[in-house]
């Protein structure tokens, strides 16, 4: 393996071309993925076309690079604006900007480079090591039944998070899922709740959600800050985590490296899900469970952890057996399909080359973050002394744009701002914000995996139960439930009134 | 019953329209599906009967503990505080303008109604030095011109009706001028 790492290390930069396309793809991702609504996809949707006139290996290269990069871009915004860059950095906004309304802006974002690189640069060590027999354990012991085991893993432990209490955590998240239903059916495409609105037949995208639910929200409630004379400017800090806090945090990066590999290696799950995934898990095994969400560092580390090892692990089913997880691994099967290959277990033997440079790139994309990342959030972190009343325009011209470029409708920026206001009056009534978007996220990957799971076992639930990992995961989840419920009918902890 | 306010009836209240609602539009597409046993309402519905039932148990905790938190994760302790007519006028106003200018994007389009907008929200936001304003909006307006249509070339709303469709179509000609297109 290191004979193959070094090799490919040294094709990739062996080459002033192949260096170009690669800090081109580095500094390219980090900026799309930090704007709101101009993803990593959009940069990777220019490129498409131009990527023909490439050698396959840079092409292949650039996109793995963009998709590295482009995951911790938008953890910057989330933290120090509330506005998440796509759906996966959704969870670093929990605690990250909690912790720059405390001052502690430099913490937040330096812990998000930092292990957004670990979490990246271990998850690519296992690419290399176990590509091909992870690969095909997955395929064998993974299925649509499984995947609803997770989702409903995922979903029982959102309850707790973010509402006043469980009751409103539960109407968040199922509010969330009854979003996700709007737009077709995911087994006949019959359309529901379109309510005369023929664009609504396509469902409701995400970002404008996210955006409304984030951003917009933010904007209102610190506009009534302001109204009401309650309005204090977040504090600049520079001060980036000591070595001692991020140690003591090394269970939550290992646990967040794990949940984020084993969601990413699962088709069409990613980066999304391992983020929310390891966020539920740092606050089940939390000691302060009540911490979260009121700016705990290890609520961004496990976020950003999760969502760059989870880059890693999407490869492998894309690149040993052909298997795309996401829009942008979709997209990487153009580019070999451009230049007449096939992603499967034959590019292992046709064009090993091709893949230990792709290996060694993203390797080294994520060490870029943590060099480029450093330098980028000294800079970055001054739009904080940019007065409220002129960066809150920015700010909802960027959302506006965002919510519009991605599919050119004008009911998506309509969309944005109802969430916002939606989320702006949840919020003021103790619902819970995450809790919607994991159910608005969740909600469709899971109607669609238990139809197909019911399908595969002839509508016979307790097959689901002989298979271990589902089983495992859908008692995991029952249990939580039940406490879930016992706590729901337990009296509050204080009383306010 | 003391416990439970008038703010706790109306959010009950809210939730149980949204559950109706969603309901009754259900048998809109209450069709078999050849392949799926279950059709198309079978998700919704076990949404929708699982929220009835949190819906209610929320009714029963607020009649019982009133708006005690539960020891639950990261909630935001603030409530909204409406008691100051100017603040629910200033609010109404800052809920409303973004929605008004989501509104108009079809018709008046982007590049028209950025300006005004911008300038709503500073003034929305407590600015009242109008020179402030007046650069802000430039500044704002120009930096947003320079990333979505001079840098990514974004295809934004040019609006439908005259003048705002001439006026954004000569912002597009200009640019394209200018990059020699």
């Amino acid at each position: 393996m290191i004979e193959n790492f070094l090799a490919g290390s040294a094709a990739l930069f062996g080459d002033p071309f192949t260096i170009g396309i690669f800090v081109f793809g580095v500094i390219g991702g980090m900026l799309f993925g930090a704007i709101p609504g101009v993803s990593m996809l959009t940069l990777a949707a220019i490129l498409l076309p131009f990527t023909a006139s490439l050698e396959p290996a840079q092409g292949v290269m650039l996109f793995a690079v963009i998709y590295c990069t482009g995951t911790y871009g938008g953890a910057i915004t989330a933290i120090l604006f509330n506005i998440p860059g796509s759906a996966e950095n959704a969870p670093t906004a929990f605690d990250g900007y909690p912790m720059t309304l405390k001052g502690q802006s430099g913490k937040a974002v330096g812990a998000a480079v930092l292990c957004s690189a670990i979490g990246g640069m271990a998850s690519a060590l296992v690419m290399m090591a176990a590509t091909e027999p992870l690969a095909n354990w997955a395929i064998r012991n993974i299925g649509p039944p499984e995947i609803f085991a997770l989702v409903f893993f995922g979903l029982a432990v959102a309850s707790s998070i973010g509402a006043r209490t469980i009751w409103k955590g539960w109407m968040s998240v199922l509010i969330g899922l009854l979003i996700a239903t709007i737009g077709q059916d995911p087994v006949g495409g019959i359309n529901r709740y379109n309510f005369g609105i023929g664009d609504l037949a396509a469902g409701i995208a995400f970002v404008p959600a996210i955006l409304g639910f984030f951003a917009v929200s933010e904007i209102f409630v610190q506009a009534e800050k302001k109204a009401s004379g309650k309005y204090k400017a977040p504090k600049v800090s520079m001060t980036f985590p000591s070595w001692l806090e991020l140690w003591m945090h090394k269970v939550a990066v290992a646990r967040s490296v794990v949940v984020g590999f084993l969601c990413g290696i699962l088709p069409g799950i990613g980066a999304t899900l391992a983020a929310f995934m390891s966020y539920g898990e740092a606050v089940r095994w939390s000691k302060n469970r009540e911490e979260f969400g009121k700016g705990k560092l290890e609520g961004v580390i496990s976020a950003e952890t999760a969502n760059n090892a989870a880059t890693g692990a999407a490869m492998i089913p894309l690149l040993a057996l052909g298997l795309p997880g996401g829009a942008l691994t979709a997209m990487m099967v153009v580019v070999f399909q451009m230049h007449d290959l096939q992603p499967g277990p034959l590019v292992f033997m046709l064009s090993p080359d091709l893949i230990w440079i792709v290996f060694a790139a993203m390797f080294y994309a994520n060490l870029s973050i943590l060099i480029i990342g450093v330098v980028e959030t000294k800079t970055i972190l001054n739009l904080l002394k940019i007065p409220f009343q002129f960066l809150a325009p920015l700010i909802l011209m960027l959302a506006a744009t965002g919510a519009y470029i991605n599919r050119g409708l004008v009911l998506d920026v309509i969309v944005m701002v109802l969430a916002g206001i939606a989320g702006y009056l949840l919020r003021r009534s103790g619902f819970s914000i995450p809790g919607i978007v994991l159910g608005l996220i969740l909600g469709k990957i899971g109607e669609q995996n238990f139809a197909q799971g019911m399908q595969m076992v002839h509508y016979d639930l307790g097959t689901y139960f002989s298979r271990p990992i589902c089983a495992i995961l859908i008692f995991a989840g029952f249990v939580t439930l039940c406490s879930s419920v016992y706590r729901a009918f337990k009296s509050p902890k204080s009383v306010e009134e | 019953m003391a416990r439970v306010t008038r703010t706790h009836w109306v959010e009950s209240a809210i939730f149980l329209l949204i559950i109706v609602v969603f309901y009754g539009f259900s048998f809109e597409f209450n069709q078999p599906i050849e392949i799926y046993r279950y059709g198309a309402t079978a998700w919704p519905r076990v949404i929708i009967g699982v929220l009835l039932f949190a819906t209610i148990g929320n009714i029963w905790f607020q009649h019982k503990y009133g708006s005690s938190s539960q020891g639950t994760i990261g909630h935001n302790e603030d409530e909204a505080d409406f008691s100051d007519p100017k603040t629910v006028t200033r609010m109404a106003g800052v809920l409303l303008t973004p929605l008004i200018f989501a509104w108009l994007l079809k018709p008046v389009g982007i590049y028209f109604s950025a300006p005004f907008f911008i300038a709503a929200v500073m003034w929305l936001f407590g600015e009242r030095r109008w020179k402030a304003i007046l650069i802000m909006t430039v500044v704002i307006y120009v930096l947003f011109i320079g990333l979505f249509l001079v840098v990514l070339n974004a295809p934004l709303p040019q609006g439908n009706v005259s003048p705002f469709y001439d006026i954004s179509a000569w912002i597009l000609t200009m640019n394209a001028k200018l990059q020699g297109l």
